[in-house]
């Protein structure tokens, strides 16, 4: 190598190749993570739904049911998790707050979901709850992990406070973007009763010391962006009955409530310019960047070689100008 | 001989940078949102 100017393109060269596997796996398992910050709400709606009318203690139809969820990211225990943990974490406080057509409470879930910014692995602390109970979370909830793949994953689920399989059942184009489908489905479980019930007076210890046990099974449907692994919608097919009533109600079960639970549209649509957004952060990382720096590496050390070689041309032709004239 | 210098100087960035990455740690951005949990449908989403 003589040119400076091939010498020049060489190191950069090789600043690109090397670059390249640096982003893809380096940098991104540990840049890309999830904000401690985050606030999200989203509403879902089951349109109709039967819900249990207390004062009539009849399963009634109704218009429908609302599902506010809010997921909110506490910093303060993010940082005293941080300190013991020794990685980045993530403190989700979440509600899923159910109201009947009325805009009345029927019931609230309270959560706090602690979990591995990076890889949302779950992460064990004090404080990690559903509905006041502690619980030891395996597995993802909410969302999946960045660059999901196309297998089964742990899903916990809050209403039996245990993981099961949530089963990848093939790829799918929703609204123009590919995305992974998966599906739960959680058998008839008995399940405890909700800390805050929608009628003065009915407390969980009043119904639990009546005999009555809560059941409940749903099917669980997400379509997750596997870039980011955010659910670009998310459905279920709900219910939830009360049984051994026949000494209180006069039957022996009681629905408390069924419905197909869906997002609502300008949530769908929200949420899918956000997962857009965030995508497009993600694939620099781990596809754009890598690739135009490996593209970038090849052309200029193409282009170093193609120098090197003319200048090496270049170069005999000269001490062949001083001709000896002939004697 | 001058390659194996031009590469190495392509080289130390990189290293540099995967120094940065793995030495700095930064601490959890931002302060927690002062919006509540929401008890009621906030209504249409813009």
């Amino acid at each position: 190598m003589r040119r400076p100017a091939s010498l020049v393109l060489l190191a950069l060269a090789v600043f690109c190749a090397a670059m390249a596997p640096f982003l893809r796996w380096y940098a991104f398992p540990r840049l890309a993570k999830i904000p401690p910050n985050q606030y999200q709400e989203t509403v879902l709606e089951a349109r109709p739904a039967t819900l249990l009318n207390y004062s009539t203690l009849q399963a009634e139809k109704v218009e429908k049911i609302t599902i506010i969820q809010t997921l909110k990211g506490n910093v303060e225990e993010s940082r005293r998790i941080e300190r013991d943990a020794g990685r980045d974490v993530v403190v989700w406080d979440a509600l899923a707050y159910v109201t009947g057509p009325d805009g009345k409470m029927v019931s609230q879930v309270p959560e706090r979901y602690i979990f591995d910014a990076h890889t949302q692995a779950p992460v064990h602390a004090t404080g990690e709850t559903v509905d006041g109970d502690p619980v030891r979370r395996e597995g993802i909830e909410f969302k999946f992990p960045f660059l999901t793949e196309k297998r089964d994953y742990q899903y916990f689920d809050a209403q039996t406070r245990t993981a099961a399989p949530i089963h990848y059942k093939g790829t799918r184009t929703f609204r123009g973007m590919e995305v992974y489908y998966f599906e739960q489905t959680i058998p008839w479980t008995k399940v405890a009763m909700p800390k805050a019930m929608p009628v003065k007076g009915i407390t969980p210890k009043v119904l639990a010391d009546s005999g009555l046990t809560r059941w409940y099974t749903t099917k669980r449907m997400f379509w997750i962006e596997p870039v980011t692994g955010a659910p670009v919608n998310g459905e279920e097919i709900h219910k939830e009955e009360l049984r051994n009533a026949k000494a209180l109600m006069g039957r022996d079960t009681l629905t408390v409530f069924e419905g197909h639970v869906k997002m609502r549209e300008d949530y769908l649509q929200s949420v899918g310019e956000l997962v857009s957004a965030n995508r497009l952060s993600v694939l620099m990382l781990v596809s754009y960047g890598p690739w135009s720096l490996t593209f970038l590496a090849l052309v200029l050390l193409a282009l170093s070689l193609w120098l090197e070689a003319r200048s090496r041309r270049a170069a005999p032709a000269a001490p062949a100008a001083p001709v000896t004239p002939p004697v | 001989m001058r390659a194996l210098v031009a590469a190495a100087i392509g080289l130390a960035p990189v290293l540099l940078f995967v120094l940065l990455v793995s030495l700095v740690e930064l601490p959890p951005d931002g302060p927690t949102s002062p919006k509540p949990l929401l008890t009621a449908d906030p209504g249409p989403k813009k």
